[in-house]
This record gives structure tokens, C-alpha cells and sequence, in this order.
């Protein structure tokens, strides 16, 4: 587990006067699920283009197992790729798409059909293995794509967005699918994706990029409780955190901040500039009561969103709404409620460098 | 209301298509029912739509002048039959050059096409720079070429032909293949090379199979296209290697001028081919196209 398996350094493409992968280093454990996650254009797709060898990098290296790969021509890499639309062999019958590498590959046809008729078992594959892979629908295609690649047994496997094409239902039974065969595997994982929800359930680690930069690497706990900066924050959460101005006053090495309702709220104590900032609540981190309390600040119900399992309450902070989930028929349009804020649950955020500078990690809170 | 405009535009694209339809046929139902007059009734003002006395002895001086001449000589009045080369030749020549042209265009120009959509060879105008060259007339290169011909004594040889025609038809087989492969996504290939086939093999097996269609309908396009050439044939050559369209030059006689009746009977099955080969690729083309390789 401890075995480095794929090192990226420095890792970097450009594309005429774009630079799409900005010194990227990054490195994968051996039997690791680690998710590329950002926005479309972060620079994610490039690098797995760029690790399965169909886009050379403008600078860095890649090493699989501590040895470059540059030099070496996809088709040797032993990387496995599934891609975004699967690239499944239409015209051919799912037999011959799971034989297709073991055939490139010149493994023996005992061998082939020994390993096909594993890997149909365990992707539940064996009912269609005998029917063209142009009819199949796009859950069965992606089994498809995720066997042709697994039978080869890549010593990496690179995951393009493969959910992307499906509806939420299926998404949601692939996702535990893929994590059990991953598991079972000890497959090591890359996998792209602009989707939190899919990167924090498989992941093991979550690297963050945006424009081409890696923003953070971590666990997705590590990631969703403290993270680097404020594109992390706002990326990571659903619904997103909710940033709010605040002003910071520092005495001796106390710092305190002053929101629209709030304040001064004792941080405890840190290396922080005083002045202008802005402080990351998540959603649920707000605590709502109907009675007032100590430091908390009345304030009115506008909107209500039902999201089934909890409710989203739209509140009036200063000139601003925030967002805050409760449990369901907490409160109404209109009512009127006292929030108040937990120091220890806060991500206090330059609003120059855009750092997170200070969250409940903070030395000496409280 | 809107349903009568409907049917109004649709009867006048009938009409239109129609109109079309005739104007093009009519060239080639003058040249089969040219092939079928006697010769009296080859030059006839007004003309003679449909002969009332059919004769196949324009057929027969195509292709068995010996005996042409023989049936000749027992009718009265008869033309002087005397003609230059032999449309047997001619065939052969034709086939020859043309399927050889073929090939060499076509390998060629699926190579460069799959380096242009692939690789980006030669950046993004490229491929309207080889269309450029199909915009320069072809006879402002006749000279030229003669005398490149000459120097390299390539003149009247099959090879000089075939390599003259490759030339000029690659920029169609690079346009049109480059069409089809630009159909068949990358990412199909990416999967097979991951899967551990070099990016030539990958090409082999996956892309090819994919626009093998698109492929054949490029191919007789171009064989067409070589198949009804004259202008490189006339200049190129001076005897030992002869056409189909030069041969149908040939069909002129000393004392009555041009044979046109026989020269619509080679003109007639000469165009066979085409018409044959233009039938199939309409079939390939429409297949060519529609070939949807990754379901999406």
C-alpha cells in the first residue's frame, strides 16, 4: 500500500500559448483510488492523456514504478484507459472486445479464454458476451469498457469521467460497483472526474486542480474539513460553503472576527494581518435555534428548499443570504430564527491571497 | 392553407429534379441512339430521334473493324472504314492505367488523410491547399508537364500515365478520405492502443474496417475520374499507349470526316463502366457516412 506506483514531476503541457498543466507533482500509492477533481478545462483530461501516452509533456516526467515512461509508445505502457464514451468496439461482440487486448497482447488462447470468462463472471457480463457491443445499453457498455481493460490486468488504470453518460440511478449502483471491484482488484486508480459527490465516495485521495494547478491533495475528510484555499471551499460541498466578509482584529496574537451579525468572535491565536477577510461557514456548521443565545444574532427565513432528507434554509446575513441545511419543517418562510457560529468550524480565508489562513485547526483555539 | 404551399413546393422540387434528370439524359440517349443510326443518318437535319433502321455495324466496327469492313463492301455507298488503333487496346490500356492510378491514389491518400486528421500534419489549411490545386485548369500544366514527360521518358509508358494520374487525383482521395476519418473518433483508436496495438496496427484494425466504405466510394470516384480523362491522355502519349477516350478520337476517316456513329458506340460502352461504378458508389457514399462507430 505504501509503494509509490505512478510519480508525476512537475508534470507540465503546454498548447501553443496555453499552459494546460501547470507543474503538476503528484504521486499514487500502489493499489491507491486517488481522483483528478476540478472543472472542465483544469488540466485533468490532459494529464491522463498525458500519463497514458497520447499527449507529450512540454516538461517533467512521469514514472511508473520509479521508471520514466516517456520514451515508451502508448501501446507498452500497460496503462489501462477507459474512456468518457467508453470507445467500446461497436461492431464486434463483447467476447471479442474482452479479447481484443489479451490478443495484442499474444497471450496464449487457453490463457484468454480463461481470464475472459473470469472477468464476464465477475462484471456480470456472461448473459451478453455473445452479442455485438454496437447494441448494448450504456450501463452494459461500460462493464464492457471496464472489463476489456481489467482482463489485461494494467498495472494502472486511468478512468476518463466514466459516469458522465449515465443517469443518477445508475451512477449510484456503478459507483459502489467500481469501489468493490477496485477493492478486490487492489487495482491502482486514477480516475478524472468534475464530480465531488463521485470523487469523495470512491476516492482514497482527492488531488484538486484548477487551470492547469494542483490546488490541494488529501483525503476526502482532509480536503472537505480543512481546506487549502477558497476554490477548494467553494469546490467541495454541496450545498457550497457560504462566504461571508468579515473583519479581523488582532491583540497581541488573539485574533477575533467581526462579521454583519457576529462578533468579535475569539479565534484563539495565530500569525494572521488584521483587516478585511472572509470566513467559510459550511452550510450545516450554522447552529439555528428558536430561542436566543449567547452571541447569536436574530434573523429572518427567506426561502426554503427541500431537498427530501433535509431542508435548505436561505437566511439574511448583513446585505447578503446564507445557506444553512436543517432537518426537515425546521422552520418557514418567514419565521424568524437566532444563528449563531461555532469557532471551531469556521475557514477563515485571505481575501487577497485567497489562503485559507486560519480554520478550526488553528493553534490554541478554544 | 400551409399544406397546399407545401404540396406547391413540393411539385415545383419534383419538377425541377425532373427537368435536371432529363437534361443530363439526354447526352447519353443521344449517344446510344447515335450508335444504333446508319450512317446516312448520322449528320441528318432535322435530326433522327430514334433510327427506324437500327444496325449494329457501328458496334461492329469497334471492336471487329476486319469484319466491319467485309459487311461494308457488300452495301452500297458504303464509308471508308479505315481506322487508326484498336478499341481492344484501348480497354486494356484504360484498365490498365486507370485501376493502377486507383490503388496509388487512394493508399496514398488514406495515408496522408489519416497524418492530416491525426497528427495535424501541415497545420489547419493544409487541406484546402491541396484542394487548390484541383482549382488551376489542367491545361495550364500540359506544357509543362510534356516536357518534364520527356526528360524523364516517361512519355507514352503505362507508368507515366498511372503516376500523372496518381498526381492529379490525390488531392480528391486526400479531401474525400480525410472526410470519413475525421467520422471515426480518436478515442477508438486511443482504446485499442492502450490495449497494446502500435498506432499503425491500431489504424489497421480499427479505423480502416471503419471507413472501408468511404474508402471504395473515393476509389470509384477516382477511377472515374481517370477512366473519362483525355487531355494528359492526348498529350502524353503519342501511340503506344491509347485510352478509351483517345480511341473514340480515333474513329476518323480520311474521305468522310468524323464516324460519329461509331464513335457514340465506343462513347457507349465506355460508359459503361462509369455508369455502373457511379451506381455503386452512390449506394457506398450514403453507407460511408452514416458508418456511426462510437454510440453516444
Amino acid at each position: 500500500m505504501s509503494e509509490v506506483k505512478l510519480e508525476l514531476a512537475s508534470l507540465a503541457k503546454s498548447f501553443d500559448e496555453v499552459e494546460a498543466v501547470k507543474g503538476l507533482s503528484l504521486t499514487l500509492r500502489r493499489g491507491e483510488f486517488l481522483s483528478l477533481l476540478g472543472p472542465s478545462g483544469c488540466g485533468k483530461s490532459t494529464t491522463l492523456a498525458m500519463i497514458a501516452g497520447f499527449e507529450e509533456p512540454t516538461g517533467g516526467d512521469i514514472l511508473v514504478d520509479g521508471a520514466s515512461v516517456l520514451e515508451v509508445p502508448p501501446h507498452r505502457r500497460r496503462i489501462g484507459l477507459v474512456f468518457q464514451d467508453y470507445a467500446v468496439f461497436s461492431r464486434l461482440k463483447v467476447k471479442a472486445n474482452l479479447a481484443f487486448g489479451l490478443e495484442a497482447q499474444g497471450v496464449p488462447r487457453r490463457e484468454r479464454q480463461r481470464r475472459i470468462a473470469e472477468m464476464a463472471e465477475r462484471l456480470e457480463l456472461v448473459p451478453i458476451l455473445d452479442r455485438r457491443a454496437g447494441g448494448l445499453n450504456m450501463s452494459e457498455m461500460q462493464r464492457v469498457a471496464l472489463a476489456r481493460v481489467l482482463v489485461t490486468e494494467p498495472q494502472l488504470l486511468l478512468l476518463d469521467e466514466p459516469m458522465s453518460n449515465l443517469d443518477a440511478a445508475l451512477r449510484y449502483a456503478l459507483r459502489s460497483e467500481l469501489k468493490r471491484i477496485q477493492r478486490a482488484l487492489e487495482q491502482t486508480v486514477l480516475y478524472v472526474t468534475h464530480d465531488q459527490l463521485e470523487a469523495i465516495s470512491l476516492s482514497d485521495r482527492i488531488a484538486v486542480m484548477r487551470l492547469g494547478e494542483l490546488q490541494q491533495v488529501g483525503t476526502p475528510e482532509e480536503i472537505y474539513e480543512q481546506p487549502a484555499n477558497r476554490f477548494v471551499a467553494e469546490f467541495i460541498g454541496d450545498p457550497p460553503i457560504n462566504l461571508v466578509p468579515c473583519e479581523v482584529a488582532v491583540s497581541g496574537r488573539e485574533v477575533a472576527v467581526t462579521t454583519a451579525l457576529h462578533g468579535p468572535l475569539p479565534l484563539g491565536s495565530g500569525e494572521i494581518a488584521p483587516g478585511p477577510h472572509l470566513l467559510g461557514i459550511r452550510p450545516h456548521d450554522l447552529r439555528l435555534s428558536r430561542e436566543a443565545g449567547p452571541n447569536s444574532a436574530e434573523t429572518q427565513v427567506r426561502v426554503v428548499e427541500n431537498l427530501g432528507a433535509e431542508h435548505v434554509l436561505h437566511l439574511d446575513y448583513g446585505d447578503m443570504l446564507v445557506a444553512a441545511t436543517v432537518a426537515p419543517n425546521f422552520a418557514e418562510e418567514g419565521d424568524s430564527l437566532f444563528v449563531s457560529l461555532d469557532p471551531e468550524r469556521l475557514h477563515l480565508i485571505d481575501s487577497g491571497s485567497e489562503q485559507v489562513v486560519a480554520c478550526r485547526a488553528l493553534e490554541g483555539v478554544a | 392553407m400551409a399544406k397546399r404551399k407545401h404540396s406547391w413546393t413540393t411539385a415545383l422540387k419534383r419538377g425541377a429534379v425532373i427537368v435536371a434528370a432529363l437534361i443530363s439524359f439526354l447526352p447519353i440517349f443521344w449517344l446510344f441512339s447515335t450508335s444504333l443510326k446508319p450512317y446516312d443518318e448520322w449528320a441528318e437535319w432535322p435530326p433522327v430521334w430514334i433510327t427506324e433502321r437500327p444496325t449494329l455495324q457501328n458496334y461492329r466496327i469497334v471492336f471487329f473493324p476486319e469484319e466491319a469492313r467485309e459487311v461494308a463492301a457488300e452495301q452500297e455507298g458504303s464509308l471508308d472504314y479505315k481506322v487508326s488503333g484498336s478499341a481492344w487496346k484501348a480497354f486494356q490500356d484504360s484498365a490498365i492505367i486507370s485501376t493502377c492510378a486507383t490503388i496509388l491514389s487512394v493508399v496514398f491518400g488514406t495515408l496522408a488523410a489519416y497524418s492530416i486528421v491525426r497528427f495535424r500534419t501541415g497545420g489547419e489549411n493544409f487541406p484546402f491547399q491541396f484542394l487548390t490545386v484541383r482549382m488551376m485548369p489542367p491545361i495550364a500544366v500540359v506544357v509543362p508537364m510534356v516536357a518534364l514527360f520527356s526528360i524523364l521518358r516517361l512519355s507514352d509508358t503505362y507508368v507515366g500515365m498511372i503516376l500523372a494520374y496518381t498526381a492529379f487525383t490525390l488531392p480528391f482521395s486526400i479531401w474525400m478520405i480525410r472526410s470519413f476519418l475525421e467520422e471515426v473518433p480518436a478515442e477508438l483508436e486511443g482504446a485499442a492502443m492502450v490495449h497494446g496495438l502500435s498506432q499503425f496496427r491500431a489504424f489497421l484494425t480499427v479505423t480502416l474496417p471503419l471507413v472501408k466504405g468511404g474508402i471504395l466510394a473515393t476509389a470509384l470516384f477516382i477511377f472515374i475520374l481517370n477512366w473519362s480523362e483525355f487531355l494528359f491522355a492526348l498529350v502524353l502519349t503519342s501511340g503506344n499507349v491509347i485510352t478509351v477516350t483517345l480511341q473514340v478520337a480515333n474513329y476518323v476517316s480520311a474521305s468522310s470526316g468524323k464516324l460519329y456513329g461509331v464513335q457514340a458506340a465506343m462513347g457507349t460502352i465506355s460508359t459503361l463502366p462509369v455508369i455502373f461504378f457511379g451506381y455503386i458508389i452512390q449506394k457506398h457514399l450514403v453507407r460511408g457516412l452514416t458508418f456511426g462507430a462510437v454510440k453516444r
